[in-house]
């Protein structure tokens, strides 16, 4: 029997993408404090939203761990323009939806990235972050009452390397 | 007079029995020679392991077989008739999560013939042996007070052991577009998840991670973690047993002794 191979570190060229993941990730830390602040909220769908902030937080730290000295730590100005004036005013709804497109365009970033680093370490905690924003997507849609198509689907286009910086 | 000496007659003797002891270690006229330890008796022949190898159409193989274990399992929970008055709405969920299934299978067998490979069109033997069928025979015995919310419980599992047989599998394919196809359907699963979670826990209180106060064990969340979890699934399900508890299954993500290898078949 024929064992797997083992886990590989990342390559040169992997850790300018796990880079560019940690700044769309902490891009969307920062989206959800934003929201989280809307007076939109009750304390309860607060405590939500501020649980997704952290997801976000954890996963641009692992990145980092992974990406090395390449990682800015930064937001990525490109994802925050893009998100954050539509996370203004009182249709809770509105904000519910414009934070599940969010989710899905990070997860379908991330599938991408899955689909193009060498490193199949760095591979296995994109794909695991993959899985939680696909959840997070899905639940946004029924919190903000959308249908269950919205719920299982991820039309979502990738967002490009360049919106990483 | 003799004509042999004490020693000599003890060294003759010697001799001859080494021969007859190493005689006895030889081939024998008249035995079948076969593989087995020297036994007394007339014992099976050994049957050595197959030289089997964990490929790229092992893996996508065993993932189409996850999809026919789902398959199968929402077509036995919707054939049980569970889903009326307050599970109608979980009956509608079923039917299009089982449609979804369907549409991977197909996806994951085609990857599968696009490699050379022979489409995996069964649920998982090995994982309906040891998960499935005991599940579904304690939903369905007699004294179980709730099947429509343990079918719903199996469901939710299955969803989870199939994200987390994608997200795993992603480390062991070498095809860099297999490892993104397959995550692809992987979010799926996690949707699939997330939507039953909330079918169980609903509403804000069962979307992140909380413990329940009374039990101290975790309840069920749509996002239990920032990452996607790799760990043993549990389900509890079916009768009260004498002592006041309920059977619990633990499902994990399919290993080396249950991936459908090329000479694993649906016949």
């Amino acid at each position: 029997m024929t064992r797997p191979a083992a886990i590989t570190p990342p390559t040169k060229a992997d850790r300018e993408l796990l880079g560019f993941a940690n700044a769309a990730e902490f891009a969307a830390r920062d989206l959800y404090a934003i929201a989280a602040a809307s007076a939109a909220f009750t304390n309860d769908e607060k405590t939500v939203l501020v649980g997704f902030h952290n997801h976000h937080r954890a996963a641009a730290q692992a990145l980092a761990g992974m990406a090395g000295s390449v990682a800015t730590n930064e937001p990525a100005a490109a994802v925050l323009d893009i998100f954050r004036s539509r996370l203004s005013g009182s249709n809770k709804n509105a904000i519910f939806e414009a934070l599940r497109e969010l989710e899905n365009t990070l997860a379908s970033t991330h599938l991408s990235l899955v689909g193009t680093l060498d490193g199949t370490g760095a591979a296995a905690l994109v794909a695991s972050i993959v899985n939680t924003e696909a959840r997070q997507a899905a639940t946004l849609a029924l919190l903000g009452a959308r249908s269950l198509n919205d719920a299982l689907t991820n039309g979502a286009a990738p967002l490009s390397l360049e919106a990483g910086s | 007079m003799n004509r042999y000496s004490r020693r000599s007659v003890l060294r003759l003797g010697g001799a001859s029995a080494a021969g007859i002891l190493l005689a006895a270690c030889g081939k024998q006229a008249g035995v079948e020679e076969n593989n087995n330890i020297r036994a007394v008796g007339v014992v099976p022949e050994a049957e050595g392991l197959s030289n089997v190898e964990v490929t790229d159409i092992v893996l996508l193989r065993t993932a189409a077989s996850l999809e026919y274990n789902a398959i199968d399992t929402y077509d036995a929970a919707l054939g049980l008739g569970v889903f009326t008055g307050a599970f109608a709405a979980a009956g509608d969920i079923a039917q299009r999560l089982r449609d979804d299934h369907r549409g991977h299978a197909a996806a994951i067998n085609g990857l599968i013939s696009q490699l050379g490979g022979e489409p995996f069109t069964c649920g998982n033997p090995r994982l309906n042996e040891i998960y499935i069928a005991p599940a579904l025979a304690l939903i369905t015995d007699a004294d179980n007070e709730n099947p429509a919310l343990d079918v719903v419980v199996l469901a939710h599992a299955l969803e989870n052991l199939a994200a987390q047989t994608y997200q795993s599998v992603v480390t062991l394919l070498t095809d860099k577009a297999l490892r993104q196809a397959a995550m692809g359907i992987g979010q799926d699963e996690a949707r699939h998840a997330a939507v039953l979670a909330q079918a169980l826990n609903p509403g804000l209180a069962g979307v992140l991670a909380s413990i329940d106060a009374t039990t101290n064990k975790p309840n069920v969340a749509a996002v239990p973690g920032a990452f996607g979890p790799l760990t043993p699934i549990s389900v509890t399900v079916g009768p009260l047993n004498a002592d006041g508890t309920r059977n619990t299954l633990m499902l994990e993500t399919p290993s080396l002794n249950s991936l459908a290898y090329p000479d694993v078949t649906c016949a």
